[in-house]
């Protein structure tokens, strides 16, 4: 079944268009990695999913469309975007910012809940739940944005560049916790990257975003096996 | 004394919520003081405030009661822009309208329909809301300077406005109100009953703004004002946010207005001209944005820097209220409350 279904999308800023028809189909409980170079539009495809920037096309989530609607009318349909550069609430608490993240919830007792679920993934949350966020770490930071994002209970989680400015250890150790939450809560998730190895290490479906196109696609492990990759994005010839 | 109360276990869990009701600033910092933690020491400060706001009227010779009063009718009004400026991040020029249309509302219904005067502060509050909520649904399309000038613009027209309708606002004479007598039951004299009006009105609307902002739209609101594309993708929607902020801060502004003509008795279009509102946004940035204590401190600014800048120099007060708030934004450029906080810190405390 599928989760996500995208069809011709088509987006840009102003005049100038960044995504030229980019199809999708991503099954529920999946991960699905979109690669590419800088400028491909992979960011600008996470933002036409979540509302942020306006699309024309098909998107549907379950049998939802989500064309043309704003974000947070996204977001209340359970697209959790964690959006480039992470979009922490800097002067708010690191609770404070885990509770925004259940804004489109009600109901007390589940959020405290979700608290001590998030904190399972994330302990080194709970030891700062009330020190403000802007003196977190980087990695703690994006730690706390995904964290955020699972407090909504999303049916698709939306990862912008979680790699991005972060040690390699501490990018390894995001990537198996997205896993584990993928596997926990079959959570459908579609994550950029930069990071081709690390992306593909954890994902089942994989495509390559080239100036507005998808120009490959395929399972993982075809695409981690395609030559033309390896020698663009993977940083070694076969 | 009201400490005491304090210590008192039974009293001890109700003691924080209270305290944030009271002053519940953002990044509220684990400062430890002789065994008593920061929330507890704001809530023994706003006791502590209180206590002394009840015993003042009693000591003080008639004028001066006056102007605590107008500190706190300035205190309301900052309460308003600062739910708006220091908690949603939006701006306003034209606090000063929303302040006059609550003034002249309550003088028109004293006057008009003879209404008794606690019937004006609930209309003139909602009056204000409403008219926020219209100005507020275009203007809060806007951001940064271009929202600026049109609430600046919002506060000029109203000067001319409310010269023209002449049978209903009385023109440039203004109309002149019999102010609050206090019933013989209280045995208060004329302005210390008005003062204690005042002040119940001022319990109450900082109650209500600190149950708002700790609720989920106060939430809302300081996602808006700390990343709007992190808010909008948690649910947010901005724009609705944005426009409850403009109201809510509107029908503050118009019940400061509504006591303000309790108080003085007389409204005309030049008490609130664009300088009230410029003073208005001037004050809460000295007093402190996002804070509890800004306001209260900005009113007392507002309300005895410019006399004091006359005492200074008699010929040029206004410059030397402008050097004023240019060496407090020096010295604290976090406002009053911010520097009041850094120097609580500095003081050296035992484990």
């Amino acid at each position: 079944m599928s989760a996500l279904i995208v069809e011709n999308l088509v987006a840009g800023y102003g005049d100038a268009r960044v995504l030229h028809g980019v199809d999708l189909n991503v099954g529920q409980g999946e991960i699905c990695a979109i690669l590419g170079p800088n400028g491909a539009g992979k960011t600008t495809l996470l933002r036409a999913l979540s509302g942020m920037v306006k699309a024309r096309g098909t998107v549907r989530l379950g049998g939802t469309s989500l064309a043309g609607r704003s974000p947070d009318a996204v977001a209340r349909l359970g697209v959790a975007h964690v959006p480039e550069g992470r979009g922490t609430f800097m002067p708010l608490t690191v609770e404070e910012n885990l509770r925004l993240g259940a804004f489109v919830r009600r109901g007390k007792k589940d959020v405290d809940a979700d608290l001590a679920r998030i904190h399972t993934y994330f302990p080194v949350l709970k030891t700062r739940l009330k020190q403000a966020a802007g003196s977190l770490s980087g990695g703690e930071q994006q730690m706390l944005a995904i964290g955020r994002a699972l407090m909504s209970r999303p049916r698709v989680l939306l990862l912008d560049e979680p790699s991005l400015g972060l040690a390699p250890l501490v990018t390894r150790e995001l990537f198996r916790i997205v896993q584990a939450v993928n596997e926990e809560e079959r959570t459908t998730v579609v994550v950029v990257e930069q990071n081709a190895h690390l992306a593909l290490g954890i994902a089942q479906q994989a495509h390559v975003l080239e100036t507005g196109r998808i120009v490959l696609s395929g399972t993982a492990a075809q695409i981690r096996a395609d030559e033309q990759v390896a020698q663009s994005y993977l940083g070694y010839r076969v | 004394m009201t400490g005491r109360a304090d210590a008192n276990p039974a009293t001890r869990d109700a003691a924080p919520a209270t305290a944030a009701a009271a002053t519940g600033e953002a990044g509220a910092t684990s400062v430890r003081l002789f065994g008593w933690d920061a929330a507890r020491w704001r809530w023994v400060a706003a006791a502590a405030l209180l206590a002394a706001a009840l015993y003042a009227p009693f000591q003080l010779i008639p004028f001066h009661v006056f102007q605590l009063t107008m500190v706190l009718v300035y205190a309301v009004a900052l309460l308003g822009l600062n739910l708006l400026v220091g908690h949603a991040g939006q701006i306003s020029l034209g606090h000063g309208a929303f302040f006059a249309v609550g003034a002249y509302a309550a003088a028109i219904l004293m006057e008009r329909w003879d209404t008794p005067y606690p019937l004006t502060l609930p209309i003139a509050a909602a009056v204000a809301f409403v008219l926020g909520l219209v100005l507020g649904v275009p203007a809060m399309r806007l951001r940064g300077l271009y929202l600026a000038l049109v609430t600046l613009a919002i506060a000029i027209f109203l000067v001319p406005l409310l010269k023209r309708f002449e049978e209903v606002t009385g023109g440039s004479m203004g109309l002149t109100l019999a102010k609050p007598a206090p019933p013989a039951w209280s045995g208060l004299a004329e302005d210390q009953w008005i003062y204690f009006l005042v002040l119940a009105v001022a319990v109450a609307a900082f109650l209500l703004a600190g149950s708002l902002l700790r609720s989920r739209v106060g939430r809302a609101l300081h996602a808006v004002r700390d990343n709007e594309i992190a808010a909008e993708v948690m649910g947010v929607r901005l724009s609705f946010y944005k426009t409850l902020a403009f109201a809510w801060s509107a029908m503050f502004a118009g019940a400061a207005g509504c006591v303000y003509t309790w108080v003085i008795g007389f409204v005309s279009p030049d008490s609130f001209t664009v300088n009230l509102s410029i003073t208005l946004l001037a004050g809460l940035v000295v007093g402190g944005l996002g804070t509890m204590a800004g306001p209260v401190l900005g009113a007392l600014f507002v309300m005895f820097v410019p006399g004091i800048s006359q005492e200074i120099n008699d010929a040029a007060p206004g410059v030397i209220f402008g050097l004023l708030i240019i060496a407090v934004m020096y010295v604290a450029p976090t406002g009053l409350a911010g520097l009041a906080g850094r120097l609580i810190r500095k003081i050296p405390r035992k484990e």
